[in-house]
Formats: C-alpha cells, structure tokens, sequence
C-alpha cells in the first residue's frame, strides 16, 4: 500500500536563519532557494549563454581535433632515486614530524606531514600536553612557505644583490662603527617570542653591543593584560587559566576561544565541560559582554551586546557586585570611579551573573554550593590596564589564582616598545634598523613610516613576504619560514619544543637567529656555505657533491636544550624531535599574591572612553578571522575561508547592528560609509550584523594593503590609519554617515542554502535533564514513522534476510559525529580540509557567483523567536542567539545522489562511504541538485591550471583569468603545487566533488591493518584510533568523533549511542552517516525573571505540533 | 530524356554499404586491439641507462626483489634503489666486484656528484589511480603476478596489461594469483612444489580448523563426516584436486583462511 506521506511546517517556538534575506524572507533570497548552484549574480542573459555556449563548442571541437592528432605517443618519465640514503625517507609514504609553530605569547604543537621532504599539511600533535588541535592561522601556515608573496632574493638598495654582499655591508658596519662604539645607533625590532634560544643570543647580543637598543612590537598584543599584571604581580609572572576546571567563566570583550586566544589549549580544556553525556552532568556556565558576535560570544550561555567603551563600567559594576557578595569593600571601592553609564537592566543582568559566580544556585533560589575558586573573570586585550587590574581584583575576590588560574614564574625579558623606536628615529639616534619582527611596521603601526623616512637610518629588513615596510628598506633579505629552521619555543605553560625544518630553505632564507648569529660574528648569513675542497686536477672528473657545514642555528639551539634540560643528553634530544617536546618543563608554580593597593591607581589612569551616541559612535579595531593583524593578506585559503560571523570573504567591512545600519539609510550590505575620527577619515563598505551593539562599528584590522600580490591586492580596507596610538583598539568620538556607492562583497551565507530548512537542534540543560533524548523527536523527527527511506539500498547488517547488508565484521565501517555543544564554528577544519584535499580557490569573483569549492561549509545560524503572524522587528535582531553547525558529505547510507548519477561516477562502497571517481564524472551535476544536505561542489573552472585570482586581457577586454579560456594566462601555479597532497587527485574543470571522509587516510588504515595482519586474519580489525581525518586532527574542541563503526566499543560506536545525537534531514531516510550531538546551554534559572531577558526564547526541546499525520 | 546513371550504380550503394560495413569492423576490431594496454603497454622495453640486467642478478645470482626494492612491504611504491645499494657490491672501497667496468661508469659517477641516474619508468599507473604494492605482496600476491618473469629478463619489460579490466579480473578472482607469503618473490614458484600435508599443516598451525579448511576443499559439495585430522584432509584434497597441488587448491584456502576481501570499490584505486 502507498504511503502518502506529507510533512506539516513544525512549528517550534525558534526560528534559525543563517542571512538577513533568509530571516526576512526577501524575494531574492527565496529565488536562489532550491537552486544548488545559483546562476543569479552577474551572468549575461539565457541567449547570450547560449551563444557564447555554441561558439566555444565550436572553437573547441577544432582544437580537440586537432590536438587529438598530436598525442600519439606515451610521453617518457623518469625515475630519480636518491644517490644517498636519506634518512627516515620512504618513496611513497607520509613522513611525520613533530615540530611547533612559534606564536607570539605561546607555541602550536603540531605535526607537520611531509611527502619526500615537502611539508603539505599540518595537523595537532596528540602527544604534546598542551595539543589543542591547530587554529586557522596554524593551520594554513604551510602555504605561507609556498607563497608566491615570499621575498626570494635579497635586495639591496632597490636591486637584487647576494648575501655576500649583505655581509661586506654587515662588515663594514662593524669594522667603521659597531666595534668602537659598542653598537651605538644600532636598533633590532622584533616580535614578542617565547624561544630560549633568541632570549640567550639576545643576552650575548646585548654583551657584544651595550649600546644597542632592542625593541619589540606587535600591532594586535596582550600589551595592557601584561602591564597589569606586571602592576599586580610584579616582573616575571604570567596567569594560566584552566578552564576545564571552571564552572563559571565570565568575559569582558575577551573573544579567549577566538582571535584573543594565545593557546589552543584553552578551547580544548573550556571544552572538557561542554559536552555533558547525560541529563545529571553538569557542565560550565559562560557569560559574555562583548560590542560584537565573536566566537566566544557564540558558545555562551549568556550574552549581551554592549559598546566597547561601556566595559569599563560594565566591569566596575561586576567588580562592585562581586566585592558585595564576598564582602571586599577594598575593591568596591577601587571599582567605584568606573561604575557609571550603565543602565539598570544591566546592572541587574550583571548581579545575575556576579551571584553565579560567587555560588550555584537552582531556580528557587536555594545555594547549591560555593563558586569560590570555580569561576573565572577575563577581559579582552583591546580593553585598557584598568580593566585589566579590575578582572585580576575580582579574580582575586573570587579566590580563582591558585584554584582555577595558575600564576606561573615566566622569563623576563627587556625591550622597548615600538612608540620609543618611533621617536629614537625622529630624533636620529637610529643609524642601523635591523626590522626581524613579522609584522610590518609601516603597514600598521602609528608613526612609524614618517620616523622611517624623516631618519637616516638604514633599514634592513628580514621579510617572509614582500610586504610594506620592505619596500621602504634599504636591505631585503629572505626570512625562513618557520618549516625551514632550527628554532625552539615554549608554549604559554612553559613546555620546551624544539622547531625542526621541514625542508631546506626555498629562497635561502635566514631565520630571525642565524640573524642574530651574524649580527655576533658566529655565521655567515644566508643559506649554509659548502666545506671548500680542492679542484681536481682532471678537468673531465665530476665534479663532487657539495659537503656543508653544520648550522651554527642548529648548535645554538642544541645549546639552549642542555640548558633547558640540565645537562646534554642525546636520548632525550631525540625524543624531544620525535615527540616534539621535553617532559616536565612547565614553567615553575610561583608563590605571589595580588598586590591589592595598585589596583585603584591603574583604574584611576584609566582611558576617558564616553558611551556612544548616535552623533558620536566609537570605532572597534578587532584583528580579523582572516587575515589576524594583516600579515596572512596573501594566503588564498585564509582569504577565502568565510569569517566565521559575517560570513565575508576576501574583504573586510565595518560592522554595525541592524539598526544603526538602518538609521544610517543603508540598505544593503556592503553599502559605503564614511568614519571620521578626528581628521581621519576612512569610507569603507557597511555590512548589517546581528547581535552586534549599537552605534557601534566594528572594524576588522589587516586588510587595504598597498604592496601584495595577486591574492590580497584590492582585498579590503585599512583601518590602522584611524588609530592615533598603536594601542589604539577602542576609538570613541566617531561620526559616521552614509556616502554614495555600494560595494560589492562576497558573502556565503546565502550559498548552499539548505532551503531554510534549519538543521540545528538544542536545549537547555534543565530541558536535557527532563527528556534526556529530546534531540531524537525535536521537528520533523516528531512525526516520522521509523525508517522509512524512499530509496533502496543496502542498509543495515547483514543477515540472512538483508544478504547485500553491510559486512560489519569483516570491513570497517566509517562514520562520524559533531558535537554542536563545542563547535565555536572557528572554520579550522575548513582550511585543515583544504589542505588535505588539494581543494581549489576560486576567488573572490567565483564566490560571489557561488561556487566556493570548501568541501566543509560552517553555517552559522541566529536562533531568533518565531512568531509566525508578525513580521520579525530590529528588536528581534539586538541579540539573537548564535548556533555554529560544520556541514559536509554526510555519506549518506542510502544517497539520492548515487541514484541519478547517469555514469555511476558516484557510488557506494563497502565500507559505508559515498565514493566519488572523478576519472569518470562527466559532469551533469544531478546529484548535485539530488543532495538535500547541498554538500556537492562543482569545477566550473580548472582552477588549478588557471590562476582565477588574476585579470588577463584578451582583445583589449580586461577579464577574469578563467573566462579567457585557452587565450588566459595558464600558468600553473608552481609554488603552490608543492603543497598539494600527492595522494589525492587534483581534479579538473567538470567534475563533481566532496567530502569522502578523507579516503585516502582511511584507504592507507586499512592497507596498514592489512599489511600488520598478514595471514592472521583475526588482526583484520581497523581500530578507530589508527586514524585521524584532517577535521578532526585540527579541531582545537575535540568536537568531531570520527572512526570505525564496526569496532562495537570505538569511540564513534559510542557517540552514536549518545542520548543527545541526531541526524539532519532523518525524516528524508538516508541515513546519513555523519550525525550531530545537539546543542545544549546552561542557562541560568535567575536571569529568565530579568526585564532583559523577557524577549529571550529559551529552547525547550519541545515543539508544538507533533500529530502523525500519514 | 535518357538516363543520366547508368545502370551498373544501381548496385553502388549497395558496394558503398558493404564497403563500410567491412571498414567500421575493421576498426572497431582494429581499436579494441590496438588502442588497448594489452597492445600499447605490453613489450615496452626502453633502453636503460645503465644495462642492469635482471636476469643476471635474480635468476643467475639469485639476489631477492627486496634487496633492491626495499621498501615493497612497508610502502605504496616500491623503490628504485638508491646508488648505496649498487655500491654494496660494486663500490670501489666496498665489494669491489667489476669495480672498474665501463658499465658502471653512470654509477661511480652519480656516486659522486650526487647526481641520480635517471632510470626510465617502464610501469606507469595513470595520476588518478593510487596503487599500493605492500598490501599486495603482504596479503599472497607475488611480484611475478603483475611484472611477470623479471628474473629471465635481460632488459625489464611491459609484461601485463596492467589496465582496469585486468586489476579488477583478480580482485573478482584473487585465489588465481595467491600464494603462501614466503613464496612472493620467488619468480619460480609454482603450485606444484608444494607438499600437500606440510601447506595443510601449515594452516592448522595458524589456528585454521581441519574441518573448515575440508570445507573449501569441497566448495559446496556435501559428504557424510568432514575430516578431523590432517590424513583425511590430505586424503580428500588428493580426491579433489588430484596427486599434486593445484593454484586453485592454494589461492581458495588461503582467500578463505587469511580472508583475502580484494575490493571493488572505485576508492580503492580512485580518490
């Protein structure tokens, strides 16, 4: 009998839209709803294509033919064997290394992954006790080494020269001046680093040159955080916080889990107590005020939207509220100057959460326990000392140091800051620069290009990518990128790692140590110098190979580890190499208690920041997603990964909440304004954002670059010029109006709709507690009978009634689950796909059209009340609540997509995969349209052989290099191909592709299990901990499980069973083999009674309607 | 009016049809021989740099695949060895063996520019599909399966097809090409040399049950009692398969006891 099956609008008390257009249901948006591939934006009319269509056809056909012709014989290759045996290296398998990224406070463990000598891609390293999994910056580092922006020659004086004769100038200065006057008018600019080694060379260099000065510098630093606590603590003491210990965390504008975040590990550790397994546990409780959504922002409990400037108020009144409750009178008083301009609602909201952090109590209002020690206050490294001193007082009142957030005993080191270097050049006190540091001062610090230019310094520059200050200097050199150099670290907790190379130098880069090595006269700088040898006397003889000496970087460091490690000892060397860092080197627990007296003073000097108003708005300068403080503005995989909030690619834009960009006659995003700040004045494209705070502007920092290459160039807008002081982060005073002309952005949001069929699920913890399994019948699942699939296919075990089942026993089962309790949505995982699975960038232009290739797409949704009879009000959008959800192939057991495939290019294997064989998909995209969850993505373009990021001209026409067809630019991408995995096809122009699970890792588990078992077959059993796939080895949350299904006791067997999971589109009956762990958010019982909150919808996990109605 | 044709085109068309009809298959015969692997591939045999002779070394010598190839079982490629390996035996401050032969000049000189010879691929799989040696020669498929003869070949030739059809011919039918694992680079083997009680034995060692192993041996077939000893296992086997030890005999014991499940799937070779 035929089931007629209809499916009734569920109606939920939640609304979640991931675009404006969506949430108000523009006729635009509903016109690209359904269409997998939207051809709307900027193609020429239905006959034109048609045209143009049967022209190609006809250009091409004859070239076809003819080149058919020539291509008769196989081409011949070769084999080249090493002559040597190098170490470690087998042809064809993955060498792995354990090695660090250094960062400026800290280090990222990881392991980067080379195929005979080349690093393609880098993922967490699992052994290191601070792994937190790679962010996006980490993660897409290795195609900095490979960037065409590199700086791959030295110059001199404007021509390209050797670095001999950088030597003969180094000499000269040493000889002429360095050596009689200790070094004066000698200057090195660097950035702030944890590595012994630098801090060891920079003592002796401060021996060898007592007179030269050293600077150290940052654009986007932790600057103020560290003035207080060096105001505190005192010299020498660095706080650690331990979120996995935290019940309650409070934020102040600091985005911890996001771009203020100075280690990983911090987003793994808050995520230990995210993801509760049942109803009973319990997990923490996160507050945040903050001007914008951040990612931080996204995973709270709690949030609210308030300017920037009112934080110090909002921080006074926290500190007010906690010093009453712990009976502190010293830090109410010490708080009291702040505690003005917020208004009472707020206030309440605060005491709210000031209750929760000093005790756990139910909804009766009954204490449950105490929160002393269990809470932890931070504030974001925009806001100023005084916040700062505030945040440690209450940290102090709440008993957290000791208890949640360690003090640490940390080196000590002196430089001076970058405003000093400034004025040492104006006033001509600078003779030699030495710019090490990997920023680019001219670019983005305040002053600092006129002093250049005013001094007669010369400037020596040692430049990773050809960027603005090195088009100012006098020398160029190379820098090394950091899988190119010996180099050590210690991550903000103090563990040792050694930085390997990967690789030798590309361009014959030097690292910021063989630097300073020259600058002692203990190397030549540049590449390593071969051993001389005599020249033979016959003159046919060959000539020998090159014998080099050892690195004098490599000893140095080697030095540091015997300091480091107490003595030297060539075990435990290698094992630092092998498991990337020395055991037992955390940095020593120090005895010091907060010096209470200070605080008052800081928060006296505190900035006069005045709350916005609609004639005066204030001005965010916050480091982007992208492009952090501008130095990735040449890396296409970061440019092109979405922000993780707005969504943008390729730009950035001011942001404002709805309604100012609605009282400022804006009307859709990317709308320009004009910010005057004083008699600056910048026009930049408007972008509307949800949850952001009124009269308001946020703007992302790094972008607007004037020397890049093809990747950055034209991307976005520089707003360091607004800044007056390099610590400028929070501009208050500010007009704002709307000026002519729209510009045109890229934004994803919109592209691969899932027909607003929104797939999130959450709950609050007390809803979790109650009905333990209220993700499995929220919305449609409610009202579906069970399993029921309109296609056929083979599911299941297999048995005797279902002989095609799946072989459980014998062949390993893959699947997946994402916990939405601890995505932040940070798009790591994007990037980490990328670079597993050679997938292509495609450019600004082709993202516009949507045809973004990421296999991974991070829907971001805002949760907003559903009133269905009235149409959504700007109140609606003031704070909406924010759900992340990664989506991608989710290997459906039984895929519409392996149905309509009319050449079988896309099939299913016994292993429960949703296979693609690009070698034989010809590109008719009807699995494309057939994929509900629209995790399909099509090469329009051969964007590997056509570089789509630049323009070329044919005929006199300026166009996109993939529309000129043959008559384009075909330059293969050189550099960039050295990255590309070997083990993956690097697909063509027409083919269909997407997310496998990363089969070729899961292909080289099996073939290893295979290849361990040998004739035993009882070892046949691929064990799900054998494998990582990229996503999941770069997720700093832990928030993808990812294995074996079959293995009955695997980790993913187990996630399956949790009560939380579900399946998106289940009603469908394909039965995905990716699943979701729903979302859940410990609310606080107290706030539901604030005035505040009244609006605030919280998910019951119940829906209204639930008749069966088939 | 006269007739503009006379009358012999009546029958053009006709010839014209019959022409075509011959020329269409001709090429259709002509393409499916000559623009496949079995045509183009198989004999390729490409002047080498240096004239290594494999049947010097393995079939005279007796040298194993893996003191050369060393990495067969552990990688997906088998390696080209690097010029160390010749040196073991013919470097000048090492085995000496023909150390001053003008054959070998490519080689002292390589060994000291550090400049590798550069060897011409004789098997080249397509970009898209990704072939793993070790799991071949570690599960019963032996070298001689996929390269055939190496060791009575003086220069290495194309000797398989090597195309999808002839990969997917054995992983339909792997018990065709299995062997026992300690006979995978002997280029030699056969079938036959086995001892019947002692490859039986073998398996029994392994943990393998005498009636299981009884029950690939009579694929199917239903007798009164299964054996429970190894006598009447060989006793059977002999009934089956006669006096000696037959491929089939082999390969269907060892698929069935290693449980050797070559797959089909496209993401074995395609990803």
């Amino acid at each position: 009998m035929k089931r007629i099956w209809q499916h009734p609008e569920v109606k939920s008390e939640r609304r979640y839209w991931r675009s404006l257009g969506e949430y108000s249901n523009t006729p635009e948006f509903t016109e690209k709803v359904g269409r997998e591939f939207d051809p709307s934006i900027g193609l020429e009319s239905a006959e034109e294509r048609e045209n143009s269509r049967r022209d190609f056809m006809k250009i091409m056909g004859g070239i076809a033919a003819v080149a058919g012709l020539a291509s008769c014989r196989r081409p011949q290759q070769k084999i080249l064997p090493f002559t040597k045996h190098v170490e470690w290296i087998v042809p064809g398998k993955s060498l792995l290394y354990a090695t660090v990224m250094p960062r400026p406070y800290g280090s990222t463990p990881m392991v980067a992954v080379t195929h005979e000598g080349r690093p393609t891609h880098l993922q967490g390293n699992p052994l290191h006790p601070t792994n937190g999994g790679l962010d996006i910056f980490a993660q897409a580092s290795v195609l900095d080494l490979y960037s065409e922006a590199r700086v791959k020659k030295v110059v001199g004086k404007g021509a390209p020269t050797s670095w001999s004769k950088f030597e003969r100038e180094l000499r000269g200065w040493w000889e002429h001046s360095w050596s009689k006057n200790g070094g004066e008018g000698l200057a090195l600019l660097l950035s702030p680093s944890t590595s012994p080694t630098r801090a060891g060379l920079l003592t002796e260099f401060a021996k060898t040159y007592p007179k030269a000065a050293v600077y150290s510098y940052a654009p986007v630093s932790r600057a103020n955080e560290l003035n207080a606590v060096k105001a505190l603590f005192g010299e020498g003491v660095s706080l650690l916080p331990n979120y996995d210990k935290a019940k309650v965390v409070f934020s102040l504008d600091a985005d911890f889990l996001g771009v203020d975040s100075t280690t990983e590990f911090h987003t793994k550790s808050f995520m230990k107590n995210r993801g509760p397994e049942k109803g009973t546990d319990g997990m923490s409780r996160l507050y945040v005020l903050e001007n914008r959504y951040t990612l931080t922002g996204g995973i709270s409990d709690h949030r609210k939207p308030i300017a920037a400037s009112l934080i110090p108020a909002a921080a006074a009144v926290l500190a007010q509220e906690v010093a009453k409750l712990t009976k502190d009178s010293a830090l109410a008083q010490a708080a009291a100057p702040l505690a003005q301009g917020l208004s009472d609602n707020l206030r309440q909201w605060i005491a709210v959460a000031a209750a929760d952090l000093f005790e756990d109590k139910d909804k009766d209002g009954k204490v449950l326990g105490s929160n002393l020690g269990k809470s932890i206050v931070v504030a974001g490294s925009g806001q100023s000392e005084a916040v700062h001193a505030l945040v440690l007082a209450i940290n102090d009142s709440l008993k957290a140091f000791g208890a949640v957030i360690d003090t640490v005993t940390v080196p000590v080191s002196k430089s001076g800051r970058i405003e000093q270097l400034t004025a040492d050049l104006t006033a001509k006190k600078v003779k030699q620069l030495f710019i090490l540091a990997d920023t680019d001062p001219v670019y983005d610090a305040v002053g600092f290009a006129d002093a250049a230019k005013a001094s007669e310094a010369k400037i020596v520059t040692l430049a990773l990518r050809a960027n603005q200050t090195a088009k100012h200097s006098h020398w160029i050199l190379p820098a090394a990128h950091y899988l190119e150099a010996w180099d050590d670290v210690r991550s903000a907790e103090g563990v040792y790692s050694v930085v390997q190379p990967m690789i030798q130098p590309l361009f014959d880069g030097a690292s910021v140590n063989d630097m300073l090595l020259a600058l002692l006269g203990r190397k030549h700088p540049g590449p390593a110098r071969a051993k001389a040898v005599e020249p033979s006397k016959d003159p046919a003889a060959p000539v020998p190979a090159p014998v080099f000496e050892v690195d004098p970087a490599y000893v140095a460091v080697k030095d540091s580890f015997t300091k480091t490690a107490g003595a030297w000892d060539e075990e435990k060397w290698n094992h630092v190499l092998r498991d990337g860092f020395l055991p037992k080197t955390y940095y020593p627990k120090a005895s010091v208690s907060l010096n209470r007296g200070a605080v008052a003073g800081l928060v006296a000097k505190a900035p006069k920041l005045s709350a916005p108003t609609e004639q005066a708005l204030e001005i965010v300068l916050a480091p982007d997603a992208s492009v952090f403080d501008g130095r990735y503005i040449d890396n296409p995989w970061l440019q092109e990964a979405p922000d993780p909030i707005t969504k943008l690619t390729w730009d950035n834009a001011a942001w404002l909440s709805p309604r100012t960009f609605k009282r400022l006659g804006l009307k859709t995003d990317g709308d320009f304004i004009e910010v005057k700040v004083g008699d600056k004045t910048l026009k930049i494209a408007a972008i509307a954002c949800p949850g952001h705070a009124h009269d308001s502007v946020t703007i992302p920092l790094g972008y607007g670059q004037k020397v890049t290459t093809y990747v950055g160039k034209g991307t976005g807008f520089n707003a360091y010029p607004l800044r007056s002081a390099v610590t400028d982060y929070i501009i208050s005073g500010a007009t704002v109006a709307k000026v002519e002309g729209n510009y045109e952005l890229a934004i994803t949001q919109e592209t691969y709709t899932m027909e607003a069929r929104s797939q999130v699920r959450e709950a609050t913890l007390e809803t979790f507690k109650n009905d333990e399994h209220f993700a499995s019948h929220q919305g449609m699942d409610s009202h579906i009978p069970p399993e029921m699939s309109i296609y056929k296919g083979r599911i299941g075990v297999k048995s005797e009634e279902n002989p095609n089942g799946f072989d459980y026993e014998n062949l390993p089962q893959w699947g997946m689950v994402i916990d939405l309790s601890k995505c932040l949505g940070c798009s790591a995982c994007i990037v980490a796909c990328q670079s597993e699975n050679n997938i292509a960038v495609v450019g600004k232009d082709q993202v516009r059209k949507g045809r973004v290739m990421q296999w991974i797409r991070m829907d971001r949704y805002f949760a907003t009340p559903d009133n269905v009879d009235s149409d959504p009000t700007l109140e609606d959008l003031d704070n909406p609540e924010m759900v992340s959800q990664p989506v991608s192939c989710q290997q459906c057991e039984s895929a519409p997509c392996e149905a309509v495939c009319p050449v079988n290019a896309t099939v299913h294997t016994e292993d429960g995969l949703n296979a693609m064989a690009y070698n034989r998909c010809i590109g008719t995209r009807y699995c494309a349209n057939n994929c509900p969850y629209t995790a399909r993505r099509f090469n329009y373009f051969d964007y590997n052989k056509r570089n789509p990021l630049i323009e070329t001209k044919v005929l006199g026409l300026k166009t996109n290099n993939v529309y000129a067809g043959p008559l384009g630019e075909k330059k293969p991408q050189e550099m960039e191909q050295l990255q590309k995995n070997p083990n993956v096809t690097v697909r063509m122009r027409g083919v269909i592709e997407k997310c496998t699970y990363c089969v070729q890792r899961l292909e080289e588990a099996k073939i290893n299990q295979r290849r361990i078992a040998r004739d035993d077959s009882s070892k046949l059993l691929v064990k799900s901990e054998s494998l990582k796939v990229a996503c999941q080895a770069s997720c700093a949350a832990d928030a993808i499980v990812f294995g074996n299904l079959a293995e009955k006791d695997g980790p993913v067997a187990k996630m399956k069973e949790h009560p939380r999971n579900y399946q998106v589109l289940k009603y469908l009956g394909t039965r995905p083999r990716t699943s979701y762990l729903a979302r859940i958010r410990n609310v606080n019982p107290m706030m539901a009674k604030l005035e505040l909150e009244k609006d605030r919808t919280v998910p019951t996990g119940t829906s209204s309607s639930m008749e069966r109605s088939f | 009016m006269g007739n503009f044709f006379p009358r012999w085109t009546n029958w053009v068309p006709l010839k014209i049809a019959v022409c075509l009809g011959f020329v269409l298959v001709g090429v259709t015969v002509g393409a499916s021989y000559y623009f496949t692997p079995k045509y183009t591939r198989v004999g390729y045999e490409p002047t080498q740099p240096v004239a290594f002779s494999h049947k010097q070394h393995v079939g005279e010598l007796g040298l194993d695949c893996r003191y050369c190839h060393s990495y067969v079982e552990q990688s997906s490629h088998s390696n080209v060895p690097t010029n160390q390996t010749c040196y073991n035996c013919h470097g000048p401050d090492k085995g000496q063996v023909k150390k001053d032969s003008p054959k070998l000049a490519q080689v002292r000189e390589a060994n000291i520019t550090g400049k590798p010879i550069e060897w011409v691929k004789v098997h080249k799989a397509p970009d898209y599909v990704y072939f793993n040696h070790s799991v071949h020669v570690n599960r019963g498929v032996s070298c001689v399966s996929c390269h055939g003869k190496i060791n009575e070949m003086e220069v290495v030739k194309h000797a398989e097809p090597q195309s999808m059809g002839w990969c997917l011919d054995c992983h339909r039918q792997p018990e065709k090409n299995l062997r026992p694992l300690d006979q995978i680079t002997n280029l030699n083997y056969k079938p036959e040399q086995l001892n019947r009680d002692a490859f039986y034995q073998g398996l029994a060692d392994k943990g393998a049950k005498f009636e299981d192993l009884a029950k690939t041996v009579l694929n199917g077939k239903a007798v009164e009692k299964l054996p429970t000893d190894l006598n009447a296992l060989v006793a059977l086997a002999t009934d089956t398969y006669g006096p000696t030890v037959t491929q089939q005999e082999v390969g269907s014991q060892l698929k069935h006891n290693w449980r050797i499940h070559a797959p089909e799937d496209c993401t074995t070779c395609h990803r």
